[in-house]
């Protein structure tokens, strides 16, 4: 039981967005002036319509509100959204992934009744995760029993009906947007790691805007002092848990991203080789440009299908237990092959523009930095092979960070 | 087989080290984070520079140059771009041109020109081939005479009457002094219709457009002629009519004069991107802590740095080669394949610099993401499919 068909309603969401991309996001942020990497602004008119158009509720269940997407269609949408702008597409995927963890899965019924209409209300409501992002490299701490994992950044210590927090966490995505934060923190008194609601405008909550970060959307630094939050807005047990992913089998959202980023550029390249008369022809026509484009197509296929295979592995988990799929931590698989093997797409495709293919008024250099973001963003690819071979080597890490906080 | 260096190649590459650190490396960020493509000049590091001879390091002892040998010239070359790739590029472009002056310039034309360019430390020169609509054409000259470069020159009495554009010009909008290929014949190709001419700033009916955003080596600024009826005497005609290519390295790329030199340039600067890089990265590995060790202990780093070094030695080897060759005057597609080289080189270096610092917090190190911004210059001049094949070319011949 092979099937790669997409279902009808996937691939009428992909061309729908397909068109709203060409429509109204390409015209925005193709725009000479917003092509420059040190100075890009989100185009938020846009995201609104997004919004309107289901996109910031894609995972959220349609109980709930949503559209109720699974994991694939929600890929295909951000590699729709990326071709068009990296940064347009994070921010949508990130709030629209915590939209379906928190709001099906991890809120009590009386949270859901506090935040989701507020959520279905706002175009601009928009979520984001502190504290989560798996603490420090593994590097030498590879196939070891580390004592120095760190805890969560931002403990939370109990003081008699709310939690007190303390801490900060660097470059969370959406901070500078979010009205709602999940807050991923060392619980006093306990052996697991929890996880907070916090509203972005409770007292002693700042959020400092990264001036040009090395990941797409939009990212800041989140300081808790003395944050005090309410008894009632701690998550249900095994939130911090879903909310952190550290399995390798998350949703491959950024890697779809990747690709959008990489489709791209190759749609340009392709373009432009049709277009660009040298040597007597379009430059399509030379063998040492066809196999450029050539490679650049391969490339983005063979990535393509490392994405859709870890997306769809997350949709089925089970194919894992039944051997359907190998023993292995497929994003962390696709995050590696797809950005190094994306990035030289999108140096190849560069070079067919030639000096254009480096200025700042011009697309491609932008997508040339996006793919290195994407490469080297987050969780390095030399970590994600560490982790990948600790998977292969059957070792196991006993305990947690928040464990050992605890102890 | 002697890798010595002589006395002489020894104290050029000593002062380039020093001017380098001392002068351009305290600059080099701040002058790369500049965000207006127009203001990323500084002829204040030019004219220091100058003072010290790098500006006219390739002019003859005659005209008052330091007559450097192409050793001296790539050690130099590397050394500078150990601290500024671009600031590099700033200086070695005018001995591009001063080597195709003395090769191919009249008496008259060198006592014209030469001795303002001597004796004025922030003169620069540039040359202009590319245009919007011709880029590989000029490299690769197919024989149809419609294809490669456009901008027309007539003969009226005395002058020539140029009327068209470059773009992507090096030096554009700070040169003094520009050397121009443009076509008086378009019945035939290219090869056999283009004329180089001498074209002084202030040349009436010529003027710079606009300045082009480069992501990498801002300093070493790029920009567009336009030629409205511009008069330029019929003394300003390097070689004869119609014999640009011939003469000169220029459309088409022959190999006596600022071509030949030009592919070791660019050789040599990467050989000094690749430099910082090696050093840098070591200093990184050394100096951060992870987990209580160096990362210098990881083994992973350790791979990274092996290579960054075995690939720079390897570059080291063949730009030294090829420089040595020019001084024999050994005339083989060496330069030209070192040049290809040093592309991949370059930009794997820089890119496993990169890696190997990582992220701080969100951001990247403004440093490695210059390296790497610098690198990826070298694909359009260094290490396209066009400049591997018309290397590959020289080859078959």
């Amino acid at each position: 039981m092979y099937n790669l068909h997409l279902s009808p309603e996937q691939l009428e969401i992909r061309d729908t967005v397909r068109e709203f991309g060409a429509q109204k996001i390409k015209p925005v942020v193709l725009k000479s002036d917003r092509l420059d990497v040190r100075d890009r602004t989100l185009p938020m008119d846009l995201l609104d319509l997004a919004s309107r158009m289901g996109l910031r509720g894609l995972a959220l269940s349609e109980d709930a509100g949503g559209a109720g997407s699974d994991n694939l269609t929600c890929c295909l949408v951000a590699e729709e959204l990326a071709a068009c702008d990296a940064d347009f597409a994070a921010v949508l995927a990130e709030t629209s992934w915590l939209a379906h963890v928190l709001f099906d899965q991890a809120m009590t019924a009386e949270q859901c009744d506090g935040f989701l209409p507020r959520f279905l209300a706002d175009d601009r409501f928009h979520l984001a995760i502190a504290g989560g992002d798996g603490g420090a490299r593994l590097g030498i701490n590879y196939h070891r029993q580390a004592s120095d994992i760190p805890a969560p950044t931002i403990t939370a210590t109990d003081s008699g009906g709310d939690f007190t927090l303390n801490g900060a966490a660097d470059w969370v995505a959406n901070a500078p947007i979010a009205n709602v934060f999940a807050v991923v923190v060392a619980l006093s008194g306990r052996r697991d790691a929890g996880a907070l609601l916090v509203p972005a405008d409770s007292a002693g909550l700042a959020v400092r805007a990264h001036d040009r970060p090395w990941r797409h959307g939009v990212a800041g630094r989140v300081t808790f002092e003395d944050c005090r939050v309410p008894r009632g807005h701690l998550l249900k047990d095994g939130a911090a848990a879903l909310l952190t992913r550290a399995d390798g089998r998350g949703i491959p959202l950024d890697q779809a991203i990747n690709l959008g980023i990489a489709r791209a550029a190759y749609e340009a390249a392709l373009d432009y080789a049709r277009l660009r008369v040298q040597g007597g022809r379009p430059i399509i026509e030379h063998q040492a440009i066809a196999t450029k484009l050539a490679d650049i197509a391969i490339r983005l296929e063979v990535a393509r299908a490392a994405v859709w295979g870890a997306a769809w592995a997350s949709d089925h988990p089970a194919a894992f237990a039944d051997r359907s799929l190998p023993d292995l931590p497929l994003q962390t698989v696709a995050q590696v092959f797809v950005s190094e093997t994306l990035h030289k797409a999108v140096r190849d495709a560069a070079e067919l523009f030639g000096a254009m293919g480096v200025m700042r008024d011009m697309p491609l250099q932008k997508y040339v930095h996006d793919a290195l973001v994407c490469m080297h963003g987050g969780v390095s690819n030399g970590d994600a092979r560490l982790r990948i071979a600790e998977g292969l080597a059957g070792f196991r890490r006993s305990g947690n960070g928040a464990q050992v906080a605890a102890e | 087989m002697d890798f010595t260096l002589s006395n002489e190649q020894r104290s050029w590459q000593m002062a380039a080290r020093k001017f380098a650190d001392e002068e351009i490396r305290p600059i080099s960020l701040e002058r790369d984070a500049i965000p207006t493509a127009a203001e990323t000049w500084d002829s204040d590091i030019i004219r220091k520079g100058s003072k010290l001879g790098f500006r006219t390091l390739a002019v003859p002892k005659e005209w008052g140059g330091h007559g450097a040998d192409f050793v001296s010239q790539a050690l130099v070359m590397a050394e500078l771009a150990r601290a500024d790739s671009a600031i590099s590029k700033a200086f070695s472009q005018n001995w591009k041109w001063s080597h195709l002056i003395s090769a191919s310039c009249t008496e008259d034309q060198k006592r014209r020109f030469l001795p303002d360019f001597i004796a004025d430390h922030t003169f620069v020169l540039g040359k202009g081939i590319t245009e919007p609509g011709a880029g590989s054409d000029n490299r690769l000259p197919p024989d149809d005479p419609k294809a490669g470069l456009k901008l027309k020159a007539e003969r009226r009495g005395d002058e020539w009457i140029l009327n068209g554009e470059k773009a992507f010009i090096a030096n554009a909008p700070v040169g003094k002094l520009f050397f121009i290929d443009a076509r008086t014949d378009t019945s035939v190709p290219l090869r056999q219709g283009t004329t180089m001419f001498l074209v002084p700033r202030d040349t009436p009916g010529f003027r710079i457009g606009k300045v082009f955003n480069k992501s990498g080596w801002r300093f070493y600024q790029n920009g567009e002629m336009i030629f409205e009826d511009a008069r330029v005497p019929h003394a300003n005609v390097v070689g004869e009519v119609n014999g640009a290519v011939r003469k000169s390295g220029g459309a088409g790329g022959d190999t006596t004069g600022g071509d030949l030199f030009g592919d070791l340039e660019l050789a040599a600067n990467a050989l000094g991107i690749c430099d910082d890089a090696c050093a840098s990265a070591l200093r990184h590995a050394k100096g951060t802590q992870q987990g209580g060790q160096p990362l210098f202990a990881q083994q992973m780093v350790q791979l990274q740095i092996n290579r960054m070094h075995m690939l720079s030695e390897a570059l080291r080897a063949f730009v030294m080669r090829v420089a040595w060759e020019h001084d024999m005057k050994i005339h083989t597609p060496n330069a030209g394949l070192a040049m290809n080289f040093s592309t991949d080189v370059v930009q794997e270096v820089a890119e496993l610099y990169m890696t190997v610092r990582g992220l701080d917090g969100a951001h990247m190190d403004p440093h490695a993401d210059k390296l790497v911004r610098d690198s990826i210059i070298w694909t359009h001049l260094a290490g396209d499919s066009v400049q591997r094949m018309k290397v590959a070319r020289r080859i078959g011949r």
